[in-house]
């Protein structure tokens, strides 16, 4: 389209405006940003298709991630190997799905793998007392944590096996407008 | 793989939650991108989720578009350019994402609704400009008396003002000989209509979206601890004082949510006695104020009277004042009721202030569908009323920025110099929406009387937008309880159409429809009602003519109207018996569903 980038080749732009929520500026400006996170790591050409990944400490210090409670489950949940460090698709990826243009039930499915710390598929008392205590930074009382997990589960869970499988999670959030606009 | 088996592997990965459902190329070869992106553009497209039933539609539609994949290719190029074009577009974005991201989405909300009222004032602004101001400047009407400007003019709206093409008297309604010929009086007419259905169309359509995501299934527990755990958090915040913030309010919310409270009724009762005895009183009170002949109309007598035209003044700083306080007494008062629910309490505030302001705004409206046009001493009663409304949009807005440095910035520095124990003000959202409400609503009424009046209501959002802006980042802070700012939001909007958009919907239409014009200026000089136009203008059209066929067999006629409301009423019922139908489904579901995982347990066992 006349921009004389060599950053990516024009398949590869079209692919990610493609798989992605982003125009293509903001594929280019995405990554300026993974390049500036590690600079000696991520080469400025990325028309064959390195293999680089950057580690999770150096993702969670973003500014836009530094004071997320979640910032290293949200990175871990969009790792391939599950450890956090993200390649640049994985690293577009993410931003493509925490973007405002992505549907809500995208971003459900993730939330729901964020929530889920021990990986498991359902979203058992642990994983609630988990996200308590990251939400309210250990202010409540370890009595005051297990009644509020126990009533969220009660009140959530629908099938009755005292965990949350994805469908609660999904039948919850879907009466919840508010959720991750 | 084949390309369909890829495609049912994009299906199962969906389903199988073990892995990412990642959408990138990493994962399908390269082919296969092409029914990735077809399943993105549907989804954007269709607005639909990734659920089953919309892969099986998709799969449709693949092998058929195997057949036209070269035009899709284009198409999704051309899609993506104009993406990228529409982002020069939107204004505002980087200030409105700095908002989000320090004081959260509620507080957001508040902002993006002073945009969306931004967009009505420029739409209005420019119709109005294009279809009646312009031609009337190129032909210009003779005027009778000029005087010098004045600097009162900017606040009263007379004098200076009073015969050029602000208000309704610097119009005239001739025929202007062109090529077509441009009649004045029905572009007057047509203009003002038109621009209202149109406000009135985009209203209901923004109204019924946004209660279908915001209030539906509102069945099962949604204020309980599940959702406040889990659905709570506002991820848009990245300020960390704010986080900080945030998190002490959810511990707080959770701890009070395990206790009940009891509700004092009599409490209650009193504090609805003591608001709707104020709102009483204010409405009484300008009523006396503004039908008090000496007061309103002494302006008329003599023109160039300086200590006159300030007395006119008067009655909006009144308004404008009362405005400003009764809210807070009404704040006072609230705080001596204890509520279960602090939604309960941003409702019950809500309505109260709803109902002083409309009772104002509709003793204001009365006094002037009922008492100016009568009134002989007025020479052009609708020019007269368009300068009462600019008057008080003008001190309003005056006494918002001086709420804003008294309000805010002054209280600010009490709160954290002074008095500690007061702490950093709150951005109050309620009252400061209801406040665009109340402006909005005056300016949907000044369309009639002063067409360009949407210039000033424009530079007064651009104004107040950054004022506030400036104003939230250096005194306040996010309030305690946010709590479903989808709801509340529907709620402003819905507010925006029945007491706002009705209401002045039905004062203009009232007017048209009823009132006599006055004579001796305006475009609609010597007719009975400006209504009366369209009856001239179609007995005008030749024999036979569409136009005046559907206005006389159709418009006119009562059955008309006797058949279609009966078709809305059928159309209803059946809807309704469609929602009950639904809602027993979802009740079954939600039995079968334990019943299943019950079967499960049981023979596992």
């Amino acid at each position: 389209m006349g921009n004389k980038q060599t950053i990516f080749t024009d398949e590869q732009l079209d692919a990610y405006q493609d798989c992605t929520f982003f125009t293509r500026k903001e594929i280019l400006r995405l990554h300026g940003r993974y390049h500036e996170l590690a600079p000696h790591l991520v080469p400025m050409d990325y028309t064959n298709d390195p293999d680089v990944k950057v580690p999770l400490a150096l993702i969670v210090n973003m500014p836009e991630l530094k004071e997320n409670p979640f910032r290293n489950r949200i990175v871990e949940s969009f790792s391939e190997d599950g450890q956090g460090n993200l390649s640049f698709n994985d690293f577009v990826d993410m931003f493509s799905v925490l973007s405002e243009t992505a549907p809500r039930e995208l971003k459900a499915i993730y939330a729901f793998k964020i929530y889920d710390f021990n990986v498991d598929n359902y979203i058992c008392k642990e994983d609630l007392e988990k996200t308590l205590n990251r939400l309210t930074k250990e202010e409540l009382t370890p009595e005051e944590v297990n009644l509020v997990c126990e009533k969220a589960i009660e009140e959530a869970d629908l099938d009755g096996d005292s965990k949350l499988s994805f469908a609660d999670f999904e039948n919850m959030i879907s009466r919840a407008p508010d959720f991750l606009r | 793989m084949s390309a369909r088996a890829r495609f049912q592997a994009i299906r199962s990965l969906h389903m199988n939650r073990v892995n990412s459902v990642k959408l990138s190329k990493t994962i399908l070869a390269a082919d296969c991108r092409q029914q990735v992106s077809q399943v993105k553009s549907e989804m954007q497209f269709l607005n639909t989720d990734l659920s089953l039933s919309s892969f099986t539609f998709l799969k449709v539609l693949h092998d058929i578009s195997g057949l036209i994949s070269p035009l899709f290719q284009s198409f999704r190029r051309f899609r993506a350019s104009l993406a990228s074009a529409r982002q020069h577009l939107i204004i505002w974005q980087g200030t409105l994402k700095e908002i989000g991201g320090r004081f959260g989405t509620s507080v957001l909300s508040y902002f993006l609704f002073l945009k969306w009222l931004l967009k009505f004032n420029l739409f209005s602004l420019i119709v109005n400009f294009c279809f009646i101001t312009i031609p009337q400047i190129v032909h210009a009407p003779n005027i009778s008396s000029i005087t010098g400007f004045r600097g009162l003019e900017l606040l009263t709206g007379v004098g200076y003002f009073n015969q050029t093409v602000l208000f309704y008297g610097g119009y005239n309604g001739e025929v202007i000989v062109s090529k077509p010929a441009y009649n004045m009086q029905l572009a007057y007419f047509f203009t003002v209509a038109a621009y209202l259905v149109l406000c009135g169309v985009s209203l209901i359509y923004s109204m019924s979206r946004s209660f279908q995501k915001n209030f539906v299934l509102e069945t099962g527990p949604v204020s309980g601890g599940a959702w406040r755990l889990l659905c709570s958090w506002d991820f848009s915040v990245v300020n960390a004082k704010a986080i900080q913030y945030n998190k002490n309010n959810l511990a707080i919310q959770l701890k009070v949510h395990t206790c009940s409270c009891l509700l004092h009724l009599s409490l209650h009762l009193l504090a609805w006695l003591l608001s709707l005895g104020l709102a009483l009183g204010s409405g009484a009170g300008i009523y006396f104020l503004g039908t008090d002949p000496e007061l309103a109309f002494s302006f008329n007598h003599d023109p160039s009277d300086l200590g006159a035209e300030a007395s006119t003044l008067l009655l909006p700083v009144v308004v404008s004042l009362i405005n400003l306080i009764v809210p807070l007494l009404y704040s006072l008062i609230s705080k001596i009721e204890s509520y279960s629910n602090p939604r309960t309490k941003i409702y019950i505030s809500i309505v109260r202030n709803v109902i002083l302001k409309m009772s104002i705004l509709g003793i204001l409206c009365f006094y002037w569908l009922n008492f100016v046009p009568n009134n002989i001493s007025v020479g052009c009663w609708e020019s007269f009323v368009g300068q009462s409304v600019y008057r008080l949009l003008i001190i309003d807005f005056i006494f918002c920025l001086l709420g804003i440095f008294f309000g805010e910035f002054l209280r600010n520095v009490i709160g954290t110099m002074c008095i500690q124990s007061l702490g950093v003000p709150e951005f109050d959202i309620a009252r400061n929406v209801l406040d665009l409400i109340y402006a909005q609503t005056l300016a949907w009424i000044g369309i009639y009387f002063s067409p360009l009046l949407p210039v000033m209501q424009v530079l007064k959002l651009f104004i107040i937008f950054y004022m506030k802006k400036i104003s939230l980042s250096m005194n306040c802070q996010p309030p305690k309880h946010t709590g479903r700012a989808a709801q509340i939001q529907t709620v402003f909007i819905a507010l925006l159409f029945f007491p706002s958009f009705v209401g002045a919907l039905s004062m203009v239409a009232f007017t048209v429809w009823s009132l006599k014009p006055s004579g001796q200026c305006g475009p609609f000089q010597g007719l009975d009602t400006p209504f009366h136009i369209i009856f001239n203008w179609t007995d005008s059209l030749p024999e036979n003519h569409w136009v005046g066929w559907i206005f006389e067999n159709i418009l006119r006629s009562e059955l008309f109207y006797y058949l279609i409301s009966l078709i809305v009423l059928v159309i209803t019922y059946f809807l309704w018996q469609i929602t009950q139908g639904r809602k027993q489904l979802i009740k079954t579901l939600r039995e079968g569903i334990v019943n299943v995982s019950a079967e499960i347990v049981r023979t596992s066992l």
